[in-house]
């Protein structure tokens, strides 16, 4: 079968502006999108630019968008893309700018990786003798080894040392559409994995904390996209919420976030419903309140406002007692 | 007639009351029999798990047993709700633990769960148990003509291993919807985007920059009319019209329905009583192209 590739080209040397080229493939067998791309570049055009490497969707350098979706190119096969869309349509990642074809700038994205410290913070009190020394003579090196069923045993986390930090769901995060600060799935996810390892000792809680901040965790559209797309099966947004309801137990609640949470719950303790006004004040405050204001009267006019006050739902009290089953009253 | 517990969620009820009645209306036409669960809480709007896991099973635990009492299956009318008592449905009936942890609560309220409740959204009830045939039939004015930009907002597609109405990568349902009201399908890259609602009062700025691109997107590629299954993505486009445009610093002015009010136009239903008046903006110009129709 022979099918057509359309691909994004864009050589900042040569062109004012993107541009897109068609090229006419014959398939194989079992073909991936990587190796069209391979063939292109090898039979019919070597000016075609792309990052690639271990054609077995461990290294994460082939990642770009296939027909509007974020894909590694070596674990997409040609054969159901053509079948759904009728060719391959190829372009760089999103949310990040194009250095040439379907290269794409990842400085953005690893500064992100490295703002959350991607590593083991001190050292365990417990673990004392572990401390940086010479070794003796006949002296072995001692470290605690952690078993992977042993590691998601204790931390519910198995998933997310997985990542390959390929970039699909940042390159699909919403968030990141809005707001070039947000931390994003893949570095958020990395956060969520330290501040689960129990060999981490993060002593005052700091990872939560910093994770609160403006362009953290609580910046999360909860559009779902980095665990639709990623290729190595992680959710990012569920260990995000994850973090979300640790940083609620433990008081980090600084954040409109997290008051936009205790409010809603707090709503449906009282109501059993959302109260749409009272969660709007909650998280804004007066000030959200004075912004929204406009949007709010223009919204009044037209007869769009919710009721001051909420009818309780029926059986209220079934509700109540779940809050009492679960210890939250008062939290 | 086919019957199911209806569960509009707080939105419909409160400041997307237009909502709730043209859903009514809708279903009337269509032959659904709606029974209120004047009993149901809020499903907690998509982030009650970042409050307490186990309060979401249970919250959600005990609409779903309401249903499951009744012996009906579950229509909701928003993205959010649809995922989160999907989400619940899913993890109770494929974890032993969860669901005797919940059964445990229900048990003191007198209800317990087994996982036969199904939850459609009111655009693929309508596909799946109507059929868009029928729909076709039923309609008494056409929308030939008009361009509709159909929005499908997250919770309907994704994660598509829960909510498993449609293709995630090229979703039809939506299209073929306005298809079979005669009407044109706009196609445009944001249609299965993010509306931002769950963050627009955490972090405006991003979350009306989303809401904006998209509206953007559809008017540039000819939209008379943009449609949403949820009134979530509706408060986000269309309430917040006004502040995507700044955010975007784009000049935005499109009509956004929700699904039953276009449903509703195509049934005969009186244009008053679809409650646009409560839009931010106007429906006046769609109207008047469906209207030609008409002569």
């Amino acid at each position: 079968m022979e099918f057509k590739v359309r691909t994004y080209r864009f050589n900042p040397d040569t062109s004012d502006k993107p541009y897109y080229k068609e090229y006419a493939v014959q398939d194989f067998p079992g073909m991936t999108v990587l190796n069209a791309l391979m063939k292109i570049k090898s039979e019919i055009d070597g000016t075609l630019s792309f990052r690639r490497s271990c054609r077995s969707a461990i290294c994460g350098s082939c990642a770009m968008k296939i027909n509007g979706i974020s894909k590694l190119a070596c674990k997409t096969q040609v054969n159901p893309e053509i079948t759904k869309f009728g060719i391959i349509n190829v372009e760089p990642l999103a949310n990040m700018p194009v250095v040439r074809d379907l290269i794409v700038e990842q400085e953005s994205f690893f500064d992100k990786i490295k703002e959350i410290r991607p590593y083991l913070l001190g050292q365990r009190e417990d673990e004392e003798h572990h401390k940086f020394h010479a070794l003796k003579e006949g002296e072995k090196i001692i470290q605690p080894v952690y078993y992977k069923s042993e590691f998601q045993n204790l931390t519910g986390n198995n998933d997310t040392p997985n990542c390959i930090l390929c970039e699909c769901c940042y390159s699909e995060c919403g968030g990141v559409v809005g707001n070039k600060n947000y931390l994003g799935p893949a570095a958020l996810a990395k956060l969520y994995r330290y501040s689960e390892d129990p060999r981490d000792n993060d002593r005052n809680g700091s990872r939560l904390v910093n994770g609160s901040k403006q362009g953290g965790m609580w910046d999360c559209v909860h559009c779902q996209a980095c665990e639709e797309f990623c290729p190595k099966g992680i959710s990012p947004v569920k260990g995000i919420v994850k973090m979300h309801e640790k940083a609620i137990k433990n008081s980090i609640t600084f954040s409109s976030g997290a008051k936009h949470i205790i409010s809603i719950a707090k709503s449906i303790q009282e109501t059993g419903r959302l109260d749409e006004v009272k969660v709007a004040f909650d998280t804004g405050g007066i000030t959200g309140l004075i912004n929204d204001l406009p949007m709010a009267f223009g919204a009044g006019l037209k007869g769009k406002i919710p009721p001051i006050r909420l009818k309780l739902i029926k059986d209220m009290d079934d509700i109540r007692l779940a809050y009492k089953e679960l210890d939250l009253e008062g939290k | 007639m086919i019957t199911y517990a209806y569960y509009p969620g707080c939105v419909a009820q409160e400041s997307g009351k237009e909502l709730d009645d043209a859903t009514k209306f809708v279903a009337k036409k269509l032959d659904i029999n709606l029974i209120p669960m004047p009993e149901a809480s809020c499903c907690g709007g998509g982030v009650i798990d970042g409050f307490d896991k186990n309060l979401k099973l249970f919250i959600n635990g005990r609409t779903l047993a309401l249903a499951e009492k009744e012996g009906l299956d579950i229509l909701t009318i928003c993205n959010t709700c649809t995922l989160t008592l999907s989400e619940v449905n899913e993890e109770l009936i494929n974890s032993s633990e969860s669901l005797n942890k919940t059964n445990e609560y229900l048990a003191q309220i007198g209800l317990k769960y087994s996982g036969k409740v199904k939850i459609k959204h009111l655009l693929y009830a309508i596909r799946d148990d109507i059929g868009f045939d029928n729909l076709r039939k039923k309609a008494v004015r056409s929308l030939k003509g008009v361009n509709i930009a159909p929005f499908y907002g997250c919770h309907i597609l994704r994660p598509s291993n829960v909510v498993k109405f449609d293709d995630v990568e090229n979703p039809q349902g939506f299209e073929e919807l306005i298809k079979a009201l005669s009407g044109e399908p706009v196609s445009y890259a944001r249609r299965t985007k993010c509306c931002g609602f769950q963050t627009i009062l955490v972090n405006e700025a991003t979350s009306t920059s989303l809401a904006g691109n998209a509206i953007f997107e559809a008017q540039e590629k000819g939209a008379d009319v943009m449609v949403t299954p949820c009134p979530l993505c509706h408060l986000s486009l269309d309430t917040y019209q006004t502040v995507a445009a700044r955010s975007i610093n784009k000049k935005l002015s499109l009509p956004i329905t929700h699904l039953p009010q276009l449903i509703g136009i195509a049934l005969g239903g009186d244009y008053a009583e679809m409650g646009f008046s409560r839009h931010n903006v106007s429906l006046r110009s769609v109207i008047a192209k469906v209207k030609q129709n008409e002569i």
